[in-house]
């Protein structure tokens, strides 16, 4: 569900599997330990094979509480499902993330 | 992967169509007769949706909510009660049971495919 | 998409008539006993299902009949209405006319005046006897859930033509197990979603966070033809709890407000708008009402006003009239665990087994020659299986009698309706089982038999007080099986047979001669013999032109037997005697000369040497003594003109059928042997000495012989066997 690395100026998660209202809960809890560490934040999503609202407004939370107290976040390899939900929700430009966009139109001023 | 979706309704022709209806647009399908059966033949597997009728021999529509909600493996799946107009009572009650969505019997396939899609990801 | 409903409508069409057999049932039952709950639930349900699953099918006639019929019943089990024999009546008419109206589904013969007229009569005839009915119409069951409050959006924000969609879900969306994205995706169908704005603002500080709760909004920009109705339906397993605004295009609401400025007939606009697609229904109701509650304070409004200033948002609409439902216990009446299939998958595998049991006794009888006792051992083992998978696959055929009689209540309700009898069907062993082909065959004779004790047996209620009777007549159907047989008792407590009428109308037809002396039982069943009748005046009811004598042929057929015993003032009894299957049956082999017959083991009693009874072997007697009793003897060798030499013994096989015994004179005793019974061609069919062929486990053919024939004949002493006349 979540890994992480500890690198001298980097913490490096990276959460697997589904992103779901099934794993939101059990998430958020591994999440709560990290979410205000001070060194810069990376994310990688490469192995989030599902993800839904549930998972989206967790990754918005977190963006949220980073940039509340001027921490970095940076979302990266994001998967197809994480694309696909982020690109239709609108929501690349909210995480501004460089990400390998596709053809969808709903996000245009994105990135 | 094909979404999978379990019809619990105690009308062997109502389920065959409704089976039918499913797998025309892809969707996996299981069926059971009632209640009991349909908790019987869940064991834990990944179910996207759960389409029941409220009036079934053994364990009917609401009692299955209940029970399928005391259960973390389907907590958060949605389930489609099979209603009538003259069930407005039984609705409230699987309303309040867990199960959000309803399609009122009779009801043409087509009908049942749309609120599927509103509850299932393509 | 186009489904190909002709696969499944077979089902629905058994399930349909099984339904409607039970309601019938139940409706009998209801009419002789005290209101039981369950049970109108029962047919609450039956009437739920019909409708549930026409409606699937499109079959619009059974689902706008089965509506009102369903809706009765509703009403009917809360208790608001006294079941009545009239009530009964109407009931049964209207399954009736459901099952005509499915029976036009599978058919798919045009619905003809007649039946529409006889439909509607039987609605009206409903809603008089329900008083005023608040459901009358049908549209109205389609009165949505309670809406929700919207915020409004200035229209600024809806740009061109397109719509503007405003979502703010519930808090407990997500833990309904309802995904927001999907219904997002279901937009897609309706039309081009040009755009998605989604908004976090609403997820509070991380410690307060529920993961499970939904904090997200939307705004959507959306391009469709679709109306504002359809649009709104997208949303309509998410409003609980929801704010959901939705915006037409601009140039769409000025519209709307011209439309409203031109016109002065409220009503009228209210169905435009709808019908525009501007509002939905739902507005409309909600606007109406408020134009209603203002005017109860005075003030006059117009409806396009009240819209406007409404900013077309929702209002919650409870219409609290329509919940009234009552609990629905489950119905535990109907067992799940069974499995449908196809009954000639089942004869095949019938079949197939019937053919596994000659083999399996032709390796038996090899293994024998071998002298190889493992393989004896093991072959005497598998043979036992085989034995076992013979009876458990014939099980698969037997069914309960049970249904067949149940078709009789409503025989008996009718009937006695119309012959202004009153008569009661008591119905005892309906459990009994027996082979399906069986149950299918006997009904139609059964029926007969019941009926002629409907029309003949029980008087009329002024006749039976008269002799003291009760005024209900009884009528009383009886299952059991009694030694491999299955009895089947049709009894009245009715006049009982008269006696000296049959006798004058047997010489009469020239049955029996004046003056032969015969017992009553004698007698009695002359009224099976062909061209046989005893009503005097043939009613409507039983003068269809079949006779007693058509029964005894169909029971015959069956390889069964009837007897009747009455007794004058006390009633009639009529027993048929089945055997349970017809496919494979335990026989007795016997040996006469070079030829192997097959006699049911069921009727074989006991084996004598003929030897030891008389040892002078005169084989021109056609009787013996056994311990007292005439024995009357059939000889096989004399009667089937078999050629050969006498073997070293003779033996007897004592038969009983029925109540008759004879003995059979054969040459050697083989033994117990499974017999699969094979019908004989239609050319056999007037021989009457043997029944069938089955095919020995050597390969060698063998006749069973027609033991019931065999014992008629004994003992009337008529010539045994018919000629080849067909």
């Amino acid at each position: 569900m979540l890994k992480y690395e500890d690198n001298k100026n980097l913490i490096s998660i990276s959460i697997i599997n589904e992103m779901n209202i099934y794993s939101a809960a059990e998430l958020k809890t591994l999440l709560d330990k990290l979410i205000d560490d001070k060194r810069d934040m990376e994310i990688n999503l490469d192995g989030v094979s599902e993800i839904d609202s549930a998972g989206i407004q967790l990754l918005m939370l977190i963006k949220q509480e980073r940039n509340n107290n001027n921490l970095r976040l940076s979302l990266v390899q994001h998967s197809n499902a994480v694309l696909d939900a982020f690109e239709f929700l609108g929501l690349v430009s909210y995480f501004n993330d460089p990400v390998l966009l596709t053809n969808r139109k709903g996000d245009l001023h994105g990135a | 992967m094909a979404k999978k979706i379990m019809i619990v309704d105690d009308s062997t022709s109502l389920r065959q169509l409704v089976i039918m209806a499913l797998k025309s647009q892809n969707y996996d399908v299981i069926e059971a007769c009632d209640g009991i059966d349909a908790l019987s033949k869940l064991s834990g597997s990944k179910i996207h949706l759960i389409i029941s009728d409220i009036n079934m021999p053994n364990m009917d529509g609401i009692s299955f909510v209940k029970e399928l909600k005391k259960n973390p493996s389907y907590k958060f799946t949605p389930v489609i009660m099979l209603t009538t107009e003259s069930q407005e009572g039984k609705k409230r009650e699987a309303q309040a049971a867990g199960a959000k969505a309803w399609i009122v019997k009779p009801f043409q396939p087509q009908q049942m495919l749309s609120a599927v899609a509103k509850l299932i990801l393509p | 998409m186009e489904l190909d409903l002709s696969v499944v409508l077979p089902t629905f069409l058994d399930e349909s008539r099984e339904g409607l057999d039970e309601l019938e049932t139940i409706l009998l039952h209801l009419e002789h006993n005290n209101v039981d709950h369950d049970k109108l639930n029962s047919i609450f349900r039956i009437a739920h299902t019909i409708k549930g699953s026409a409606g699937m099918f499109g079959l619009d006639e059974i689902v706008n009949f089965t509506h009102v019929v369903e809706n009765f019943l509703d009403k009917l089990r809360e208790g608001n209405t006294n079941i009545t024999a009239e009530l009964v009546e109407l009931l049964l008419a209207c399954g009736d006319h459901i099952r005509l109206l499915v029976q036009i589904a599978e058919t798919q013969d045009p619905l003809d005046d007649l039946l529409v007229k006889n439909g509607s009569a039987l609605i009206s005839k409903l809603s008089i006897l329900n008083g005023p009915d608040e459901d009358s119409n049908v549209k109205k069951d389609m009165v949505p859930l309670p809406d929700t409050d919207t915020e409004r959006i200035d229209s600024e924000h809806a740009k061109n033509d397109n719509w503007h969609i405003s979502l703010q879900l519930s808090i407990d969306t997500l833990r309904n197990g309802m995904e927001p994205l999907s219904m997002l995706h279901y937009l897609e169908t309706l039309g081009e979603v040009i755009s998605i704005t989604t908004l976090g603002d609403a997820i509070p500080q991380n410690a307060e966070m529920d993961p499970e709760s939904f904090y997200l909004r939307f705004e959507i920009i959306f391009k469709t033809t679709s109306d504002k109705q359809t649009i709104d339906d997208a949303f309509e397993f998410f409003k609980e709890g929801s704010h959901i605004a939705i915006l037409p295009p601009n140039s769409k609401v000025s519209d709307y407000i011209a439309l409203i400025d031109s016109s002065d007939d409220d009503e009228r606009i209210g169905e435009i708008l709808v019908h525009a697609g501007a509002i939905t229904q739902t507005e409309l109701n909600d606007a109406l009402s408020t134009q209603y509650s203002l005017h109860m304070t005075s003030i006059e409004k117009p409806l396009g006003d009240i819209l406007v200033e409404q900013r077309m948002s929702y209002q919650p609409v409870i219409d609290a009239a329509i919940v009234k439902q009552t609990q629905i216990r489950s119905d535990k009446s109907r067992d799940a665990a069974s499995v449908r299939v196809d009954s000639a998958k089942l004869d095949l595998l019938i079949n197939l087994v019937g053919e596994l049991v000659i083999a399996s006794a032709g390796t038996a009888l090899n293994a024998q020659t071998t002298e190889n006792t493992m393989l004896i051992e093991s072959v005497s083992t598998l043979t036992t299986l085989v034995e076992e998978v013979r009876d458990s696959a014939l099980c698969l055929r037997m069914i309960p009698i049970g249904a067949t009689f149940t078709r009789f209540k409503r025989v008996v309700h009718d009937m006695s309706k119309e012959l202004g009898k009153d008569i009661e069907l008591i119905i005892t062993g309906a459990d009994t089982e027996l082979d399906k082909t069986v149950v299918e065959k006997i009904s139609d004779p059964l029926m007969h038999l019941v009926r002629n004790s409907i029309d003949h047996g029980i008087e009329n209620i002024d006749t039976r007080q008269a002799n003291g009777k009760s005024a209900t007549g009884l009528i009383k159907l009886n299952a059991y099986h009694d030694s491999g047989c299955i009895i089947i008792e049709v009894n009245d407590d009715g006049a009982g047979l008269d006696k000296q009428r049959i006798l004058t109308k047997a010489i009469d037809k020239g049955l029996v001669q004046e003056g032969q002396q015969l017992e009553d039982s004698d007698i009695y069943n002359l009224i099976f013999e062909p061209g046989f009748s005893t009503a005097n005046e043939v009613t409507n009811i039983s003068g269809r032109g079949v006779g007693m004598d058509v029964v005894k042929r169909n029971i015959t057929e069956l390889r069964g037997a009837i007897e009747l015993d009455s007794k004058p003032g006390l009633g009639t009894n009529f027993r048929v005697r089945l055997p349970l299957t017809l496919a494979i049956i335990d026989g007795f082999l016997i040996g006469v000369s070079a030829d192997t017959f097959v006699i049911p083991l069921d009727l074989v009693i006991e084996c004598i040497e003929l030897k030891e009874m008389n040892n002078s072997l005169d084989t021109s007697k056609d009787y013996i003594n056994l311990r007292g009793e005439v024995l009357p003897l059939i000889n096989l060798r004399t009667l089937l003109a078999i050629e050969g030499g006498l073997g070293k013994r003779q033996n007897i096989v004592v038969v009983k059928y029925g109540s008759n015994k004879a003995g059979i004179v054969v040459d050697e005793l083989m033994g117990e042997f499974q017999t699969v019974i094979k019908p004989l061609g239609d050319i056999f069919h007037n021989v009457r000495a043997v029944s069938g062929f089955t095919v020995l486990g050597n390969g060698d053919v063998s006749l069973i012989l027609d033991i019931p024939g065999l014992i008629q004949g004994a003992i009337s002493n008529q010539p045994h066997i018919l000629p080849i006349t067909a």
